[in-house]
């Protein structure tokens, strides 16, 4: 079986975050988010993969992954171009995938406990589609569907009279049969070609499509606080690793991990679960709060900073409280001490946020 | 909606139909690739049907 990961989309939400990167390399834990779809694909024993690229970042996404040789897999790079929609990006993978069933993973879309058992699971001598689905708490925010004996009878998007708490969850299965209902489609009101209505079809058709109820969490992170929750998650389930240097034991509490060439300095406070990336120093006067991860090759100090993510090159040194953030690649938070008048002084671009 | 893609030859990198109509000619974005991908090379029935529907495959 061969996987295809969609890593098209524009990352509009998660601006400004995404004007200088594609989101599907946003770290949580120090990790671009297409990365752990990787990891799960390659888990279920799926090493052919295909990414499909829009024009936001490709050139990032392909540099990260290579040829795929260094994460052990093989990647086959395809160019959608316009974000014309989810099917559309499936239907541009049919060269790739050939004649065998195929797994889509959303490439922004995180899960705890993989797709192994959804890819073990679906039958395709049985089945002409399976659909990962999870319970919700609020199924009218949500792509949902409706079973029947465990089989996926229908599909309603963000439903008034939900016929289930069970929503797509954007891990699908498909037989190249799909391929022919993606060329029925036409583009809906937003100009795309809709997965959902791919799926419609083969439902209109009378085929059977399987349903797999994936437990432990799913996160989408398609929001910053959706990282920042991902980010939550991830480290809740990290371990111990210091590759770095620690210069007084007491310094560090909990689960952290410390990348090669980074320093925690004598006097610093750093409460796990905390990720700290490489060449990144942690100075005397800094409180790494848990929750946090801090990005490579940055400058912390005199900052209290806790539940948060920094993407790299960052220098917070100012004597602030940071919580709940996401801080973008060479951002600065510095003091401004000394200067006059006094205040606060801001270069910050469109999309930004501060709550102050 | 037909889905047409053109798979470049040196490195496999697949390319969508309508990536190339709006480019014509250019190099190919698979890395380190320097093969050039022309529009022209797609059999004249597909090249016919990105033109006639490049309202619908274009989002801006």
């Amino acid at each position: 079986m061969k996987g295809v990961v969609l890593a098209g989309g524009t990352g509009s939400r998660l601006r400004p975050i995404t004007y200088t990167g594609p989101k599907q390399l946003v770290p949580v834990a120090n990790k671009p988010v297409l990365e752990y779809a990787i990891e799960d694909l390659k888990e279920a024993g799926i090493t052919e993969i295909g990414i499909v690229l829009g024009n936001k970042g490709r050139e990032e996404i392909q540099r990260y992954f290579g040829s795929g040789a260094e994460f052990g897999i093989d990647i086959t790079y395809i160019v959608q171009g316009e974000p014309l929609g989810l099917a559309h990006a499936v239907g541009c993978t049919r060269d790739f995938v050939g004649d065998s069933p195929f797994v889509v993973y959303l490439g922004d879309n995180m899960m705890r406990e993989g797709i192994a058992d959804l890819v073990a699971d679906f039958d395709p001598d049985k089945y002409e589609a399976g659909i990962g689905l999870q319970q919700v708490e609020e199924p009218s925010r949500y792509g949902i569907a409706e079973r029947r004996d465990g089989e996926v009878v229908g599909l309603v998007e963000k439903p008034d009279d939900p016929p289930s708490d069970l929503a797509l969850i954007g891990i699908y299965v498909f037989t190249p049969a799909i391929f022919s209902d993606i060329e029925a489609l036409e583009p809906s009101w937003r100009g795309e070609l809709e997965i959902t209505e791919a799926i419609q079809r083969i439902i209109d058709r009378g085929e059977r499509i399987q349903s797999h109820v994936v437990e432990g969490w799913w996160k989408d992170t398609g929001k910053p606080e959706d990282v920042v929750g991902a980010n939550r998650l991830v480290l809740d389930d990290i371990a111990t690793r210091v590759d770095g240097t620690v210069e007084e034991d007491d310094s560090i509490t909990g689960r952290v991990e410390l990348g090669e060439g980074s320093v925690i300095e004598a006097g610093a406070v750093v409460r796990g679960p905390v990720s700290i990336g490489t060449n990144t120093r942690i100075g005397s006067n800094a409180y790494v709060g848990p929750y946090t991860s801090i990005g490579d090759g940055s400058e912390i100090d005199n900052v209290h900073i806790e539940s948060s993510v920094t993407v790299g090159g960052n220098e917070l040194t100012a004597d602030q409280k940071i919580v709940d953030s996401l801080i973008g690649r060479d951002a600065a938070i510095t003091p401004g001490d000394g200067y006059r008048p006094e205040g606060s002084r801001f270069v910050i671009g469109e999309n930004s946020t501060l709550e102050l | 909606m037909r889905i047409i893609t053109h798979t470049c030859s040196d490195c496999g990198t697949i390319v969508a139909g309508n990536v190339l109509e709006a480019n014509r000619v250019m190099q190919c974005p698979g890395l380190d690739c320097e093969a050039i991908l022309r529009f022209d090379s797609l059999p004249a029935e597909s090249r016919e049907y990105l033109e006639s529907n490049h309202e619908t495959l274009t989002m801006e």
